[in-house]
């Protein structure tokens, strides 16, 4: 039994140096395509002043939840930069966002084929559970050996780490269309195509809006464990506060990213709940 | 009507579900199974029977049978939302089984328009744009379609309503503009799911006498299921009783009433008021039957109703009323008669299950 531990034990080790030096253009190009993605978001969110920032999300928050809670965000994101973290919550900000980009893009179409074929549906959720019960760290390590110390590796991991809640909601919305519906649908005569357009998505919208809330959650404790790696932004604050065991700057970024993270859930939670 | 062109032709059609339905069919038809045996052998439920009916243009014809009895089955055969397993669907002379998708895609939207129990009003869009569905699948511009589907919200009376959503609308409301958006697409025939099912008595008569004068002043044919004889007298021209999937009879109301087919249907029709539904013709005795003189009775018409007969009889206080049909006294209705009549039994002979 122990041989055998051990024998799988190098064999997984093998496969990752194989890849190490065999594939490294890929992961190369990964790594180039990620940081590219991440530095042109963060670029944008630095080259605004801060004030604009704020009242671009605080007008966000206007329309889509109320005047009180539009005011409440552009002075916590003010407040963010008072504590002298603004550089930090923008790199966070950029991380998530680049994070869920990328991981709605694969797991709103790869859900939507999951809604259509119950079959596809049962091969993913054994995937889908593993991914979510396993430590959210796991998957910083084969991506740092691959893809190196970085906002890269954060973004790898934090991606996979997005996907499952958005992949099973939108697998969800689809597959629930209410079944009048459907005969509706039929008894008027539609295409296909009418039917996923005109009929099911509009009924799955609220579920593949959960599922997107879903994910920027994930994204946002992911971004922040991922401070280990080099990622950038506030958990790499926080991560270099506990070492230094600087409570008052862990407390600050603590604080940075409850606004962000609360700033974005009532955002997108409101969106869901307007449609 | 019985010389107006048929629409649909069911005939002989079968719908067996379950896992061995070809199996199923395959016995039934060589060793004639019944619905209890197929069960047995074959673990396959028999939904609808044998089922032949054919609705002709301009008429209502009502499919009435309790819930089990397969009506909700037999009408989405009729559109092919399901298949049937054996048997032959004519609309307008076009056998549907043997449509390609597109051809029944554009049967389904050109020719037959449906209602369900549910409504099934999209709640994402307001009530014009409800109505305007079927001819927004179909292609057709947005102004076009919006003028087609204002005028069928007119028709039912919801013309202030069309920038509304359906969460604003009472239930009869609702329904209205299931009905409008059936009508937008002008389609000949309206197959009706238990439309009114969901409603308060009060609104649904006055739906039922709303949709029995629309359907006719349009010159719509329509298949109407229901659970409730009495709303299948207020609207069907013909009538059908299903039961255990197969039609047990087919008739006027006033066939099924005065002749019900089996013990079954004739329980059914025992609460039945006969006020409105036998005619003079139905209960009247051959004049020589009468012993007295004609001459001196009111006239009445051979059409009129038990009903009127009644209140024509108590007003002019005779005896009897001498039924008229071209100037000619063809028969005799006495107060005995009419009380007979009011117990669902024609002439002098009482007829019926017991009979």
């Amino acid at each position: 039994m122990e041989d055998f531990v051990d024998s799988f034990d190098r064999q997984v080790d093998d496969i990752l140096y194989w890849l190490t030096d065999n594939a490294a253009f890929l992961f190369d190009a990964a790594r180039y395509a990620l940081e590219g993605l991440y530095d042109g978001v963060l670029w944008a969110l630095i080259a605004a002043p801060f004030y604009a920032v704020a009242v671009v999300l605080g007008l966000a928050a206007w329309r889509m939840i109320g005047l009180v809670p539009g005011i409440v965000t552009a002075l916590a994101l003010a407040a963010c930069y008072a504590m002298g973290l603004w550089a930090e919550t923008m790199e966070t900000l950029a991380l998530v966002f680049a994070a869920s980009v990328i991981a709605l893009a694969i797991s709103l179409p790869v859900g939507i084929l999951a809604g259509f074929f119950p079959r596809l549906d049962r091969a993913l959720m054994p995937t889908l559970d593993l991914i979510q019960t396993m430590p959210p760290y796991i998957y910083l390590l084969p991506a740092i050996a691959l893809l190196g110390y970085g906002p890269a590796t954060a973004l790898a991991a934090t991606v996979i780490v997005a996907m499952p809640p958005a992949i099973r909601l939108t697998s969800l919305g689809i597959r629930e269309t209410p079944h009048e519906f459907v005969e509706l649908g039929q008894a008027s005569g539609v295409t296909n195509l009418q039917m996923f357009f005109k009929i099911r998505l509009p009924f799955a919208v609220p579920s593949i809006m959960a599922g997107i809330n879903q994910s920027l959650m994930m994204a946002f404790g992911m971004v922040v464990i991922a401070g280990i790696v080099g990622s950038g932004g506030l958990g790499e604050t926080i991560y270099g506060a506990i070492r230094t065991l600087d409570i008052s700057t862990s407390i600050n970024a603590s604080i940075a990213i409850v606004v962000l993270t609360m700033v974005l859930d009532r955002i997108t939670q409101s969106a869901a709940r307007k449609k | 009507m019985e010389n107006a062109e048929v629409l649909i032709d069911c005939q002989s059609v079968w719908k067996v579900f379950g896992d061995r339905n070809a199996e199923a069919i395959e016995a039934i038809t060589s060793q004639g199974l019944s619905k209890r045996d197929v069960l047995r052998d074959y673990g396959c439920v028999v939904g609808v029977s044998d089922a032949s009916l054919q609705v002709r243009r301009g008429e209502i014809f009502c499919i009435m049978g309790l819930s089990g009895s397969g009506k909700s089955t037999l009408i989405r055969l009729l559109n092919r939302l399901i298949e049937p397993s054996l048997g032959t669907v004519l609309v307008k002379g076009q056998d549907i089984s043997k449509m390609d998708a597109a051809a029944l895609r554009r049967t389904r939207a050109e020719h037959i328009g449906m209602v369900f129990q549910s409504v099934a009003l999209l709640p994402q869009r307001n009530v014009l744009e409800n109505a305007a569905f079927g001819l927004e699948v179909q292609g057709i511009p947005r102004d076009e379609r919006n003028r087609a589907a204002a005028a069928a919200l007119a028709k039912v009376g919801l013309s202030d309503w069309t920038k509304h959503y359906p969460s604003e609308l009472s239930g009869g409301m609702q329904q209205r503009v299931g009905l409008a958006r059936a009508l937008a697409a002008d389609p000949e025939i309206i197959l009706m799911d238990e439309p009114f099912s969901a409603l308060d008595p009060l609104i649904r008569r006055q739906l039922q006498d709303e949709f029995r004068q629309l359907t006719k002043e349009l010159g719509k044919s329509a298949v109407f299921i229901t659970h409730d004889l009495d709303e299948a007298i207020r609207i069907g021209d013909r009538i059908a009783i299903m039961k255990d999937g197969a039609l047990i009879q087919v008739g006027t109301a006033e066939d099924i009433v005065m002749d019900p087919a089996d013990q079954y249907v004739a329980d059914f029709v025992a609460g039945i008021s006969r006020l409105h539904l036998i005619k003079a013709h139905s209960v009247m005795v051959p004049v020589a039957d009468w012993d007295g003189p004609v001459d001196d009775l009111p006239r009445c018409d051979p059409e009129a109703d038990i009903d009127a007969l009644i209140a024509q009889i108590t007003e002019t206080s005779a005896d009897a009323l001498a039924v008229e049909e071209d100037g000619r006294v063809v028969g005799v209705v006495s107060v005995r008669n009419l009380l007979l009549g009011v117990r669902g039994e024609a002439g002098a002979d009482p007829i019926g299950a017991e009979a």
